[in-house]
C-alpha cells in the first residue's frame, strides 16, 4: 500500500471503530498510531512522538481557554444571573403571545454572552424558565423545544468553546472569529423568536397569557442584569481591543462570574468543588479527543491525504458553492450521530484545506472565518436533532412529564429556522464578515 | 475498593480544579500588574508623581514574570489530574446508536474490549511520559524566562498520568466482574457536546 492509500483506508477503519462504540478520542488515537506504524514501518515513530506530545498538547496556551470557559460557565450558573436575565426579558415581552418562550430565548442569548457552552446554557435556563413556562400555561413540547434551541445560543453567541477549537485547527485569530460570530448569533435569537411567534399562531393552545408588567418594574429588572453586561464587556471588549489575549480574557471572565456568584451566595466551598468535578470530567474528555485528533491528524498530514483531497477537488472543477453545500449537508447528517467537538476535530483537518483552495471571491482569512461560523451553526443543529441531540436529552432529563416525541415535534420548527439562517449566511457572506477589519 | 478509587479520582479532580483556579488568579494578577505598569510609565504618572511611579516600578509592580510558562506547566498537570475521574465515570465521548441492538452480554464483552484498549493506551502514555521526563532530566532543559527545569512540569503531569493508568486497569477489572456476574456496576455517560 502506498502512503496515500494507508491514509485513505484509515477513514473506514476509524469510522468502524467509532461506530463500534470505541470512545472517539481513543479511536482517533489508535487509528493515528497504527497509521504512523504502517507508514514508517515501525511502531517506534508513534512512541517517540508520545514522549512530549501529551505534555505539549495539554500545556498549549490557546487550549487553556477551554477549561477556563467551562469553569466560567458553571460559575455563571451558580451566580443567579440566569434568574435576573429571565426576569428582565419576561417583564418586557412576557405578556405577548408566546412571550414567556420569547423571553426564555432572550435570557439564553444573554446567558450565552458569559457562557461558552450549550449544555450548560440549556441546563441552567431550564431550571429557571421551565417552571415559569409551565405555570403560564405553555405546552410541554413548546417549553422543552424552546429551551433546547435556546441552549444552542450558549455556543452560537461568543464566547464559544467550539470556535476556540476551530481557530486552533485552522490557525485563525480567535478574537476575529468571536467577533464574526456575534451578528449570526443575534440573528439566531431573532430567528427563534419568530419561530415561537409562528408556532403559537399555528397551535394557539400551546401558550398562555400573562398580565402586563408596569414600565417602572421593567426598567428595574433590566438594570438588575448589569453584572452580566460588565463581565461580557470586560472580557470581550478586552480581547477585541487587543488589551489581552483570549486566554487572559477568559480568565477575567471566569474571575468576574466567580465574584458575582460569591456575592450572590451561589458559590460556596461545596459548590466550588462540584464545579471542579464537572469541569474536570468535560475537560479531560475534550483534551483526550484533542490528543487523539492531534495524533490522527499528524498521521493524515504525513499521508498527504488533505493535500491530495484538496488538489482533487480543485482539479475536478466543481463549483466552490456546490462543495460548500455538500460539506454543510454532511455535517448536518453526521450531527445526528456524533457530538459537535468530535465532528470538528475529525473533519476540519480535511475540509479546511479543501475550502481554502477554492475561490469564493474573498481572502483566505475571510473564507476561514466565514466557513468557521457556518460550520459552528450546522454542528450546533446536531444538538437539537434526533436521535442524538444532547440538548434534547438534557432538557428531557430535567422535565420528565413531557415525552421526548412532543419535544421532537416542536423542535422541528427551530431546526427549520437554523437551516434558513444557514442558507442566508451562505448567500450573504457580508453578514458574517462586515465587522472583520 | 470502588470507594478508594472513587475518592482518589475525585481528589485528583479537585486538586486539578484548585490549580486551575490558581492559574486564573495568576493570569488576572499579571494583567492587573501589566496595566499598572503601563499606567506608571504613562505621561500622566511621570508628570505628576514621577518619584512614586519609579518607586512602585522598582518595587516590582508589573506583569508577573514568566506567568505564561507557569500557567502552561500547571495546566498540563491539571488536565492529567482530571483524567482519572473521566476514566472512572466513563465520561469519554462515544457513538452508541449502532451498537444498541447488541444483547446485554455482547455489550459487556464489547465494553471490556474497549476498556482493555483504553488501559493499554493510558499505560503507554504514562510510560512514554516517564521516558520524556527522564530525557528532560538528562538534558537539563529549562524554561525560557524563569529557567526552572522542564522535567519538574513533566514529573507533575506524570502523577496524573500514572493514576489515570491505574484507574483504567481497575476499570478493566470492573468490566470483567460485570461480564462474570451479568450486572452493570458503572454505567455510561454522555458525549463531547458543549
Amino acid at each position: 500500500m502506498t502512503t496515500l492509500e494507508i491514509g485513505i483506508w484509515s477513514f473506514p477503519a476509524l469510522l468502524g471503530l467509532i461506530f463500534m462504540r470505541v470512545p472517539i478520542g481513543l479511536a482517533m488515537f489508535l487509528a493515528g498510531y497504527v497509521g504512523l506504524w504502517l507508514i514508517n514501518g515501525s511502531p517506534s515513530a508513534g512512541m517517540a512522538k508520545l514522549k512530549s506530545e501529551t505534555y505539549t498538547q495539554f500545556s498549549n496556551n490557546s487550549l487553556s481557554i477551554v477549561p477556563i470557559f467551562l469553569l466560567m460557565g458553571h460559575f455563571a450558573s451558580l451566580g443567579g444571573m440566569s434568574q435576573a436575565l429571565f426576569k428582565a426579558a419576561e417583564s418586557w415581552v412576557g405578556h405577548r403571545k408566546g412571550g414567556v418562550a420569547m423571553a426564555t430565548i432572550g435570557a439564553c442569548a444573554g446567558f450565552g454572552a458569559i457562557c461558552g457552552s450549550s449544555l450548560a446554557t440549556a441546563a441552567t435556563m431550564c431550571r429557571v424558565a421551565l417552571p415559569e413556562l409551565r405555570k403560564s400555561g405553555y405546552s410541554g413540547g413548546l417549553s422543552t423545544a424552546t429551551l433546547a434551541a435556546g441552549g444552542t445560543l450558549g455556543i452560537l453567541i461568543p464566547p464559544s468553546v467550539v470556535l476556540v477549537i476551530y481557530a486552533i485547527l485552522t490557525e485563525q485569530n480567535i478574537a476575529k472569529l468571536f467577533l464574526a460570530a456575534f451578528v449570526p448569533g443575534i440573528l439566531a435569537a431573532f430567528g427563534y423568536v419568530i419561530v415561537i411567534a409562528i408556532y403559537v399562531r399555528i397551535h394557539p393552545e400551546s401558550a398562555g397569557i400573562r398580565p402586563r408588567v408596569p414600565y417602572a418594574e421593567r426598567f428595574k429588572n433590566l438594570v438588575a442584569v448589569w453584572p452580566v453586561l460588565v463581565v461580557f464587556l470586560a472580557m470581550v471588549g478586552g480581547i477585541y481591543g487587543g488589551i489581552f489575549t483570549p486566554t487572559e480574557g477568559a480568565s477575567i471572565g471566569a474571575l468576574g462570574t466567580g465574584l458575582i456568584a460569591v456575592i450572590n451566595g451561589g458559590l460556596r466551598w461545596n459548590t466550588l468543588l462540584d464545579s471542579f468535578l464537572v469541569t474536570a470530567r468535560s475537560t479531560a474528555m475534550i483534551f483526550f479527543i484533542v490528543l487523539g485528533a492531534a495524533f490522527y491528524n499528524g498521521f493524515l498530514a504525513q499521508s498527504q491525504v488533505p493535500q491530495e483531497a484538496s488538489n482533487w477537488v480543485v482539479s475536478q472543477g466543481f463549483s466552490p458553492w456546490t462543495v460548500l453545500v455538500i460539506i454543510l449537508v454532511f455535517y448536518l447528517i453526521l450531527g445526528c450521530l456524533m457530538d459537535s467537538l468530535s465532528m470538528i476535530l475529525l473533519t476540519i483537518p480535511i475540509f479546511w484545506p479543501v475550502m481554502s483552495a477554492l475561490d469564493f471571491g474573498m481572502s483566505v482569512e475571510h473564507t476561514a472565518i466565514w466557513f468557521g461560523i457556518l460550520v459552528l451553526i450546522v454542528v450546533e443543529v446536531g444538538l437539537i436533532t434526533p436521535p442524538v441531540g444532547m440538548n434534547l436529552f438534557i432538557i428531557n432529563a430535567m422535565e420528565r412529564t413531557t415525552p421526548l416525541v412532543e419535544t421532537y415535534r416542536a423542535v422541528v420548527y427551530f431546526v427549520a429556522s437554523d437551516l434558513i439562517r444557514t442558507a442566508i449566511l451562505v448567500l450573504f457572506p457580508a453578514i458574517t464578515l462586515f465587522l472583520i477589519p | 475498593m470502588n470507594q478508594f478509587f472513587k475518592t482518589l479520582s475525585r481528589s485528583m479532580a479537585m486538586l486539578g480544579g484548585i490549580v486551575l483556579t490558581f492559574i486564573i488568579l495568576l493570569t488576572c494578577v499579571s494583567i492587573l500588574g501589566r496595566a499598572m505598569f503601563s499606567g506608571l510609565h504613562s505621561g500622566f504618572a511621570q508628570a505628576w508623581f514621577p518619584g512614586l511611579a519609579s518607586a512602585l516600578i522598582d518595587a516590582g509592580i508589573g506583569p508577573v514574570r514568566g506567568d505564561f510558562e507557569v500557567a502552561g506547566s500547571l495546566m498540563a498537570f491539571a488536565i492529567f489530574a482530571f483524567l482519572p475521574l473521566t476514566q472512572m465515570t466513563n465520561g469519554h465521548a462515544s457513538v452508541d446508536i449502532f451498537t444498541s441492538w447488541i444483547p446485554p452480554r455482547g455489550q459487556r464483552v464489547l465494553r471490556l474490549i474497549i476498556e482493555v484498549l483504553f488501559a493499554l493506551v493510558l499505560i503507554v502514555i504514562a510510560t512514554q511520559l516517564l521516558a520524556g521526563t527522564q530525557s528532560k532530566l538528562k538534558s537539563g532543559q529549562t524554561t525560557f524566562l524563569l529557567e526552572y527545569p522542564i522535567w519538574w512540569a513533566y514529573a507533575a503531569s506524570l502523577c496524573g498520568a500514572v493514576i489515570a493508568a491505574i484507574v483504567a486497569v481497575y476499570m478493566v477489572a470492573v468490566r470483567v466482574a460485570e461480564l462474570a456476574t451479568g450486572t452493570t456496576l458503572i454505567s455510561d455517560e454522555m458525549g463531547a457536546d458543549l
